[in-house]
C-alpha cells in the first residue's frame, strides 16, 4: 500500500497548495454547484422511482468521461511521467494513480451523490451490499473517465486515432441508418429501460440486493483496472517499445496468416475498419433500445460480419504491389492463409457479439446461429474473391500521404466495391435465414453447410483468378489503370441526379421498412394503438395493415431502386485474353 | 554452357506505345550481365516479363530452361528478383519479412531464421530490428529487397536498380556479395543508369534502346576501346545532336 498511500499524500499536498486565491475561489464554486447536484440526486432516492436515479447516475457517468475530453484532459495533477524512472510495474503504478484520483473534489462530490445507493440500500433492505457498491462505482467512474482520457490521448497521434474516428463514423453512420429510432424516442416519454443496463447503473441494482450487479462491478472495476495499467505503459514509452512477436508458423499458409495478423493488428487502415464495422454493427442493433426494442438487439454480431466484409472487400487492392511477392511463390497458398486470418481476427467479435446480445434479448437462438455461420463463411470466401475479380488499384502503403484511411484514388469504385459486397455477402447469409424462421434449429447446419462451401469454393475460385491473372492484377495496381474488360459496380457512372437518389434510397430506405412498415405492423397485432410516431397505429381499424404493408413496399422499392442504379454495367463485350 | 536466361522475341505494348518490341537475349551461366538504357527504355518492362511479374503480347523467358509462364514453379524457384518500386509487406519488420518469404518458398524453419539472421547482420538491417518496413528509408527498402531475393539461394538473380538510393558502404557490402555470388557459380543480371557502375562490376553487357537490344556481348567486346559511357551515348544519343547546353544559362 505504501505507493498508493504516498500518491494520494502527494496529490493532497498539490492540491493544498493549489488551492489558493482565485483556484481556491474555482473550486469552491465548482464544489458548492456539485454539492446542490449531488443532494439532488440523494433527494431522487428517497423519492423517485429508481429509473430515474438510474438516469441521474447515467448522468454523472457522461459527466466523468466526457468532462475531461472536452475540457483539456482531466485531472492532471499527479502525472504517470513523474514516477517514469522509479521502474514501478505498470499494475502498481496504475493502482496508485487511482488512489490519487479519489482525492479531490470531483471524487468527493460523486461520493456525495452516491449517498443515494446506500439511501436505496435502506428503502430495500441490503445496506450490506449498498456500501461496497457505492465504492465501486466511483471506482468505475474514475476509472472510466481515466481510460476514457487515455484513449483519446492516444488517438490523437497514433493507431488509437484511426479506431476512434472508425468507431466514431460507424456509429453516426448507424444512427443516420437508425434515425427513425431517434425520432421515435423524441416522441415518448419517460426513460428508457436500457439506462438501467448501463455501468452507471449497476450500482443501484448491486444496492436493491442483486448481488451479481456487484460482481459485475467489480470486474468492471479489475478490467479498466487492466486497461488503463496498459495505456500507462503506451504512454511511458511513446516511442515504440513493444516487442516484436517473432512469426512462430513453420509452413507457407502459416506464415500468410502469421503476415495478415499483423497487418490486421498494426496496419491503420485495418484498425479504422474494424472499429468501424464494429461501432456500425453495435450501433446499429443497440439504437432500437431507445424507444424500449430490444427485437434488433441480436442482430449485431450478423451485421458486424456483413460490415466488416464490405471494409475488407479491396483486400488485394490494400496491399498494393505487394502482391508480386505471391506471385513470385507460386507454391504457397495466399488465398487461404488471407481467408483463416480474416476469420481469426472477425469471428471471435461477430461470435461474442451474436451470442452475448441474443442472450440479452433472449432469442432468436436458431436464427442468430445460423446466421452468423452462413455469412461468416459467405464473407471469407466472397472477400478474396471480389477483391480478385473487381480489384481496384490502391496507393501503395508506403507512397500514401498524410492521411492512412485514404488507400486509393478510386473512391467511386471503392464504394461500389463494398456496396457489391454487402450485396453479395448478405445472399449468402439468405438459405440459413429462411430455413431457420420456418424450420427453426435446422437453419444452423444448414448455415454452417453454405458458409463451408462458400469458403471452399470461392476460396478455390479467387487462387484460380490469382494464379490466372496475377500478373494482370500486378500491372492494375502498379499502373492504376483497369482493364476496360471488366464488370463495373460503381457509383462514379451516374450522374449527380441518380448518385443523390441511390444515397437517399439507401439512406432512408430503413425507415418505412422497419418502423413503419414492420414495427407498426407488430404493434397493431399486439394491439398498441396510437404508438408515439407510428402511422398505422393512429389509423381506422380497416387501413392499419395495408398501410403498414405499404410502407414495407415502399422500403423494400427504395432498397431495390438504389441497387438498380448502382448495378452492374458491362460496357463492353469482354475479348479474350 | 548452360544458358541462365534466354529471352526470344519479347514484345510488350502498352495502348499505341511499344514498350518493348521483340528483344532477344541471352545470358550465359556464371555471367555477371549488365542491362543498361535510357529512362524508359524498357529495362523494367523487359527485366519484369524475364521473371513472370508481366506477360508479355509475345515472345518467350526460360531461366535455366525452365519457361516462366509454362513451368513457373520450377522457373521461379531458382531467381531471384529485385523490383524497382514495387511494395512490400509494409507492416512486418525486416526479419518477419525474410521469415515469411523464407516459409512462402517452403524453406525449413531454422534454415529460414538463420539465413534471416546472417543477411540482416551483412546487410546492417539488424539495427532497425523493430522497424516496419514502411518506415525503412529508401536505401533499407532497396537492402530488404535484396535480402528477400538472396534468402533462398538461388541460381539466377535479376536485379533492377539494385543500388539507386544506397550509400556508399552498402553499395561496397552489397558488391562484395554479388562478386561472391558469381564466383560461387551463380548469374546476375543487373538494371543500372551509372555505367561506371556496370563497367566496374559485369563482364557482360546490353545496350537497350526504343525497346530493342542495340548492343550486346562481353563488356571488351561492346566497349572497344571507349569508356562505356561514351560508347553508349555513341549508340544512344543520335548522331548528329550531341549534347545540348543551355545557352542562357551561363554567362
Amino acid at each position: 500500500m505504501a505507493v498508493e498511500v504516498t500518491m494520494a499524500q502527494m496529490k493532497f499536498a498539490i492540491l493544498r497548495h493549489a488551492f489558493r486565491g482565485q483556484r481556491a475561489q474555482t473550486a469552491g464554486t465548482g464544489a458548492v454547484l456539485g454539492g446542490l447536484l449531488a443532494a439532488g440526486t440523494v433527494y431522487l432516492a428517497f423519492s423517485g422511482p429508481f429509473e430515474v436515479l438510474a438516469a441521474a447516475y447515467a448522468v454523472w457517468l457522461l459527466g466523468w468521461v466526457l468532462g475531461p475530453v472536452f475540457m483539456g484532459g482531466g485531472d492532471e495533477t499527479v502525472r504517470p511521467e513523474y514516477f517514469a524512472l522509479l521502474g514501478l510495474p505498470a499494475r502498481r503504478l496504475a493502482t496508485g494513480l487511482l488512489t490519487a484520483a479519489f482525492v479531490g473534489v470531483a471524487p468527493l462530490v460523486s461520493l456525495a451523490a452516491l449517498l443515494g445507493l446506500l439511501v436505496v440500500g435502506v428503502r430495500s433492505g441490503s445496506v450490506l451490499l449498498a456500501v461496497p457498491a457505492m465504492l465501486l462505482q466511483l471506482a468505475v467512474f474514475v476509472l472510466l473517465s481515466k481510460v476514457s482520457v487515455a484513449l483519446v490521448g492516444l488517438a490523437l497521434r497514433s493507431r488509437l486515432g484511426a479506431i476512434g474516428s472508425g468507431l466514431v463514423n460507424g456509429l453516426i453512420l448507424a444512427a443516420l441508418g437508425q434515425i427513425w429510432v431517434f425520432f421515435a424516442a423524441f416522441g415518448q416519454t419517460g426513460i428508457p429501460s436500457a439506462v438501467r443496463y448501463l455501468p452507471s447503473s449497476w450500482g443501484l441494482l448491486a444496492a436493491q440486493g442483486d448481488w451479481r450487479a456487484l460482481a459485475a462491478l467489480v470486474v468492471l472495476v479489475l478490467v479498466l483496472l487492466a486497461a488503463w495499467a496498459a495505456l500507462l505503459g503506451k504512454r511511458a514509452t511513446r516511442v515504440s517499445g513493444s516487442g516484436r512477436r517473432r512469426i512462430a508458423a513453420a509452413s507457407s499458409g502459416g506464415a500468410v496468416i502469421a503476415k495478415e495478423l499483423r497487418t490486421w493488428s498494426r496496419d491503420l487502415v485495418r484498425n479504422h475498419q474494424a472499429a468501424f464495422a464494429l461501432a456500425y454493427g453495435v450501433g446499429f442493433a443497440a439504437s432500437p433500445l431507445l424507444i424500449g426494442w430490444n427485437g434488433m438487439l441480436p442482430y449485431a454480431g450478423p451485421i458486424f460480419v456483413v460490415m466488416a466484409a464490405a471494409m475488407a472487400s479491396n483486400l488485394y487492392g490494400t496491399d498494393g504491389t505487394a502482391l508480386w511477392l505471391t506471385l513470385m511463390t507460386p507454391g504457397a497458398s495466399d488465398v487461404r492463409g488471407r481467408q483463416l486470418a480474416w476469420l481469426s481476427v472477425q469471428a471471435p467479435i461477430a461470435i461474442v457479439l451474436g451470442v452475448a446480445f441474443t442472450f440479452l434479448a433472449s432469442g432468436p437462438w436458431p436464427l442468430i446461429l445460423a446466421l452468423l455461420a452462413a455469412l461468416l463463411g459467405g464473407a471469407a470466401g466472397l472477400i478474396p474473391l471480389v477483391s480478385v475479380y473487381a480489384l481496384v488499384p490502391g496507393t501503395d502503403p508506403h507512397r500514401r500521404a498524410g492521411n492512412p484511411l485514404r488507400t486509393s484514388e478510386d473512391d467511386g469504385g471503392l464504394t461500389g466495391l463494398a456496396y457489391l459486397m454487402l450485396a453479395s455477402v448478405l445472399v449468402t447469409g439468405v438459405p440459413a435465414g429462411l430455413t431457420a424462421i420456418y424450420l427453426g434449429w435446422a437453419g444452423v447446419p444448414v448455415g454452417l453447410l453454405t458458409g463451408a462451401l462458400c469458403w471452399w469454393g470461392f476460396g478455390l475460385l479467387a487462387e484460380r483468378r490469382l494464379r490466372s491473372h496475377g500478373p494482370e492484377l500486378l500491372d492494375t495496381m502498379r499502373t492504376g489503370r483497369k482493364p476496360q474488360t471488366r464488370t463495373s459496380f460503381r457509383t462514379d457512372h451516374l450522374s449527380k441526379t441518380e448518385k443523390a437518389i441511390a444515397g437517399w434510397c439507401f439512406g432512408l430506405g430503413a425507415i418505412p421498412l422497419i418502423p413503419q412498415g414492420i414495427l407498426a405492423a407488430v404493434f397493431v397485432s399486439n394491439g398498441m394503438l396510437r404508438h408515439s410516431w407510428f402511422l398505422a397505429t393512429y389509423l381506422p381499424a380497416g387501413w392499419r395493415y395495408p398501410v403498414a404493408a405499404g410502407f414495407i413496399a415502399l422500403g423494400l422499392a427504395m432498397y431495390g431502386t438504389g441497387l438498380w442504379l448502382v448495378r452492374p454495367n458491362r460496357p463492353k463485350p469482354a475479348p479474350a485474353c | 554452357m548452360q544458358t541462365a536466361l534466354e529471352l526470344r522475341g519479347l514484345t510488350k505494348r502498352f495502348g499505341d506505345k511499344v514498350a518493348v518490341d521483340g528483344i532477344d537475349l541471352t545470358v550465359p551461366q556464371g555471367s555477371f550481365y549488365g542491362l543498361v538504357g535510357q529512362n524508359g527504355a524498357g529495362k523494367t518492362t523487359t527485366l519484369s516479363m524475364a521473371v513472370g511479374l508481366l506477360r508479355p503480347d509475345g515472345g518467350t523467358a526460360q531461366i535455366f530452361g525452365a519457361d516462366v509462364w509454362t513451368a513457373p514453379d520450377t522457373a521461379k524457384a531458382i531467381v531471384g528478383v529485385l523490383p524497382d518500386g514495387l511494395a512490400m509487406p509494409e507492416r512486418l519488420t525486416g526479419r518477419e519479412v525474410l521469415t515469411y518469404l523464407g516459409l512462402l518458398r517452403g524453406m525449413a524453419k531454422d534454415v529460414v531464421a538463420q539465413r534471416a539472421a546472417e543477411l540482416l547482420e551483412v546487410l546492417e538491417l539488424d539495427t532497425a530490428e523493430k522497424a516496419l518496413v514502411i518506415e525503412y528509408s529508401t536505401g533499407m527498402r532497396k537492402k530488404i529487397g535484396l535480402a528477400t531475393a538472396l534468402l533462398h539461394a538461388p541460381r539466377l538473380l535479376v536485379l533492377d536498380e539494385p543500388f539507386e538510393a544506397v550509400d556508399p558502404v552498402s553499395a561496397a557490402t552489397i558488391k562484395t556479395i554479388l562478386r561472391g555470388f558469381v564466383a560461387g557459380g551463380g548469374s546476375i543480371v543487373l538494371s543500372s543508369h551509372v555505367m561506371a557502375l556496370v563497367e566496374q562490376l559485369c563482364d557482360h553487357v546490353a545496350v537497350v534502346d526504343a525497346g530493342t537490344v542495340v548492343a550486346a556481348g562481353p563488356l571488351d567486346q561492346v566497349r572497344g576501346t571507349n569508356t562505356l559511357e561514351d560508347t553508349f551515348v555513341g549508340l544512344v544519343g543520335g548522331q548528329d545532336k550531341g549534347i545540348k547546353e543551355l545557352s542562357w544559362l551561363s554567362k
